[in-house]
């Protein structure tokens, strides 16, 4: 019997008593549709009226325990240091990058008309954050989706060129800075460590929130930054498979 | 605010800050820049944390983060509750990361900033695991390390071992922390609560149930998965074995240890109450893994030739007393058990630089292909050292290793547990006195066929040297040696302060009375410490500790005599022994399958057995 056989044929009972402990364990949970948790209904009845925004998720990832988003922040910077870390090292340098412009112009066009469509949608997403559900890390995201469409729809080399890696870098660490400068600025305005120590505006408008737009800003800048920087580590690990045609090629 | 409790955010937040602002400007610094920052943001860490320690003597800090403190006995935001207990380990870990940043100024030819980044990152990650009180936010900050030590891991990506290390590594520990959520999620279910005051005081009084027994085991499958305790811990050969050794020192000097004592944390606030009708079935569990660990990290320690591998099984079985110490349920185990991380740490961080350095300046980091090469001018130091950390494992009176474990083991007054921390002492530290004779006295033969020996890539996660040229210049030898000697120098003097057995006793007292840190947490008023039960007066080791002590100094010496010349006994003798030492290291074989094959089965049995005895 090979390894493989005998590693699953152990497996099969083992699994079976795992998966009963954890049936165990979840049966005894609270039923669906049971009252919520004494710390849910707190925040139900009173966040809007300490923190003044109205999409109560964001207050908790930003205020409530804005102390977990920093940690969540930063073990997503880490991602993307390891990332740059292990990829740059591994990598040998080309030189000459390939040339690979989109081939199809339905591509081309439709993904020009994205370009600007999806980072909108990503800013919106973000400074909408704290009012309506969205905030710094789903807007994020979507802003560095826009990046990826510069490569869809145009070359690897516009989006390298239109996204350079000084400033994103420089971006990406500014946005994590500026979360805990955040906190300490509440530090040094005599207040607990990322506590919202600016005015908290007025419920359902922009300008509502104090420190929690603020960190959600940070994040989103982080966040996007963070994407365009992994896609340009994967899409550099991934071009160097392209085959780079030669001067010769492309005179004819 | 200008009080003690503004230093706790900014233990974590200075580094992190650093890190970040490193990343920003990094290209606008000159090369130099980056390791002076980094090396000042963990000489802060250091400096708050031992600060922290002093202001948190009589009565704990707990601080909550935004200002959000509990309202009717609910958190509300997250809190950490410093105690000096976790205030020493962050402590610990600073000391360690500026050792090993001081090592790495020499020790990389070219390293850039993100490096630093990352060491820094897993600075702030352990920091924030050893104080915070919110299970959640332990999940955080154990994600933050993880993440930043698979980077690291993997830091020489090009040589193909590391890539195989780094990633059994990566993917047994992201189980393990996943394992954790799971139990977090289950906790978070029953309770509606993350802080762990919280949690201890919503389960008190309550029958545990399903949920709370399963979420129970699930949490300590996941700490002991980062600790490294059999079976869970068959990554911690393999990843020690690629980890560029400033960064081992990190390894094996705190982040593996620190899981144990958050383990004990966490059972303290969270489930003793829970539990407490249970509390033998707890301890033998817990004992079992205990004594696993110890037997099998002696043992692989034993037949490994190869220098980090050795300290890798050391630090299994190490880990090992320390979970014995936590397993005992009392203060006084638990005091023992926080020493052994201390001392162990500062002793197994000290040996991790202590190999990149013969790495650097012998051109090897096995102990058979080193064969007397270190018997030349400027070994007498390297040799005394390495000499220095096996005497420390094999528990000398009066020093650190040797106080911590009396701790454990006066505690227990069992005599079968004695017996076999003093096995486990006994290996650990004849392996490092075998070594140290072996390449630096040239003791023993050169071909051994029970330790294994790697022809191939023997420096796996190093970088390439120019082997000797810098190691003539003497600026260069002290920067290299400076670090471990101070670390050898820190674990042996620890423990000579007065009083120190006791002080960690009544630290462990403060953790072993979760009530009192409860009231505390979620109400602001701290009830007097009741009085430590079985105290008399000042600590001195007791017989069995003595007993434990000789025991393990002659059968050290004698194993790693034995284990030098066993070959000359006969050729039956030898046939016999190396049977089961083909068995045991073919269990061990990087596999990322069959160790999760045994992290399965380790769950299921916990699982199991907790599921019958605890309900």
């Amino acid at each position: 019997m090979s390894r493989r056989r005998l590693r699953l044929l152990l497996f099969v009972p083992v699994a079976a008593v795992l998966a009963g402990v954890l049936m165990w364990g979840l049966v005894g949970l609270p039923s669906f549709g049971s009252p919520p948790h004494a710390y849910a209904a707190y925040l139900l009845k009173h966040e809007v009226g300490q923190r003044h925004v109205t999409n109560i998720p964001s207050a908790i990832v930003f205020d409530y325990r804005g102390w977990d988003t920093l940690g969540e922040e930063l073990i997503l910077f880490t991602s993307v240091m390891g990332t740059a870390l292990l990829l740059r090292r591994g990598r040998e340098d080309t030189g000459e990058r390939p040339r690979d412009k989109a081939a199809s112009a339905a591509v081309r066009h439709a993904g020009a008309f994205l370009v600007p469509v999806v980072l909108l949608l990503g800013i919106w997403t973000v400074s909408y954050g704290y009012l309506t559900p969205g905030g710094g890390f789903q807007g994020g995201l979507i802003c560095s989706g826009a990046a990826l469409f510069l490569w869809i729809a145009g070359s690897y080399r516009l989006h390298r060129g239109l996204t350079p890696t000084p400033l994103v870098d420089a971006a990406e660490g500014s946005g994590a800075a500026a979360y805990i400068a955040t906190g300490l600025a509440a530090l040094a305005a005599g207040q607990a460590f990322l506590a919202g120590f600016l005015p908290s505006g007025t419920v359902g408008s922009l300008l509502s929130g104090g420190t929690i737009a603020l960190l959600n800003w940070a994040t989103g800048l982080e966040v996007a930054a963070a994407g365009v920087l992994i896609f340009h580590e994967f899409l550099e690990e991934y071009i160097q498979t392209v085959p780079n045609p030669s001067p010769r090629q492309e005179e004819r | 605010m200008a009080d003690a409790s503004t230093l706790v955010p900014l233990t974590v937040a200075v580094p992190l800050i650093t890190a970040a602002l490193l990343a920003a400007v990094s290209r606008w610094i000159p090369r130099r820049g980056p390791d002076l920052a980094a090396l000042a943001a963990a000489v802060a860490v250091t400096v708050m944390s031992v600060a922290l320690v002093v202001a948190t003597r009589d009565t704990p800090i707990v601080y909550w983060f935004g200002g959000w403190h509990p309202v009717r006995g609910v958190a509300l935001g997250i809190d950490f509750v410093v105690e000096p207990a976790g205030a020493s380990l962050a402590a610990l870990s600073g000391v360690i990361a500026v050792a090993s940043l001081v090592f790495s100024w020499r020790y990389f030819e070219e390293v850039g900033h993100l490096y630093h980044t990352l060491v820094l990152t897993l600075l702030a990650g352990m920091v924030g695991f050893s104080l915070s009180g919110d299970l959640f936010n332990i999940f955080v900050w154990l994600e933050l390390m993880s993440v930043a030590a698979y980077a690291l891991c993997g830091y020489q990506i090009h040589q193909s071992g590391v890539v195989q290390g780094a990633l059994t590594f990566a993917v047994l520990n992201t189980i393990g922390t996943l394992t954790l959520l799971m139990g977090i999620a289950l906790v978070y279910g029953r309770t509606g609560a993350l802080n762990l005051a919280q949690i201890g005081e919503s389960l008190h009084g309550h029958p545990p149930g399903g949920p709370v027994i399963v979420a129970f085991t699930l949490i300590t499958a996941g700490l002991l998965v980062k600790a490294g305790a059999v079976p869970f811990h068959f990554w911690l050969a393999d990843a020690y074995t690629v980890v560029p050794a400033p960064v081992g020192a990190l390894f094996a000097g705190v982040m593996s240890d620190l899981a144990y004592h958050t383990f004990a944390r966490v059972y303290w606030d969270g489930f003793s109450d829970a539990l407490a009708a249970h509390r033998d079935a707890v301890r033998d569990a817990l004992l079992v893994l205990a004594v696993a660990s110890i037997l099998v990290g002696a043992v692989m320690a034993l037949l490994e030739a190869e220098l980090k591998r050795q300290v890798a099984f050391a630090t299994v079985a190490n880990g090992g007393l320390v979970l014995a110490g936590i397993a005992l349920l009392t203060p006084r185990g638990l005091g023992g058990a926080t020493m052994l991380v201390v001392v162990d740490g500062l002793l197994k961080a000290a040996l991790f630089l202590l190999i990149a350095a013969i790495i650097q300046w012998l051109d090897g980091g096995d102990e058979l292909l080193l064969h007397g090469r270190g018997r030349r001018r400027g070994g007498v130091l390297p040799g005394v050292l390495l000499a220095a950390c096996g005497l420390g494992f094999a528990l000398v009176p009066p020093f650190g290793p040797f106080l911590g474990t009396a701790l454990a083991v006066d505690a227990a007054g069992r005599p079968w547990l004695t017996a076999v921390a003093a096995c486990g002492a006994a290996a650990t530290g004849a392996v490092f006195l075998r070594a140290a004779a072996r390449i630096f006295l040239g003791w023993g033969p050169r071909e051994d066929p029970a330790i294994t020996r790697e022809p191939t890539e023997s420096r796996e996660g190093e970088p390439e040297f120019q082997p000797n040229d810098d190691w003539k210049r003497v600026g260069h030898r002290i920067i290299m040696l400076a670090p471990p000697t101070v670390l050898v120098i820190a674990g042996y003097v620890l423990s000579l302060v007065p009083g120190v057995a006791d002080w960690f006793t009544s630290v462990a007292h403060g953790i072993t009375t979760p009530h009192r840190t409860a009231e505390y947490v979620l109400s602001g008023h701290l009830p007097p410490l009741p009085p430590l039960p079985h105290s008399h007066g000042h600590y001195a080791p007791g017989g069995s500790a003595w007993a434990c002590a000789a025991g393990s100094l002659i059968g050290s010496v004698l194993l790693a005599a034995a284990s030098l010349w066993w070959q000359r006994l006969g050729r039956v003798v030898r046939r016999v022994l190396l049977v089961p030492v083909a068995a045991l290291k073919s269990v061990h074989d990087g596999a990322v399958g069959d160790y999760t094959l045994w992290f399965a089965t380790g769950v299921a049995a916990l699982g199991a057995v907790w599921t019958l005895t605890l309900r």
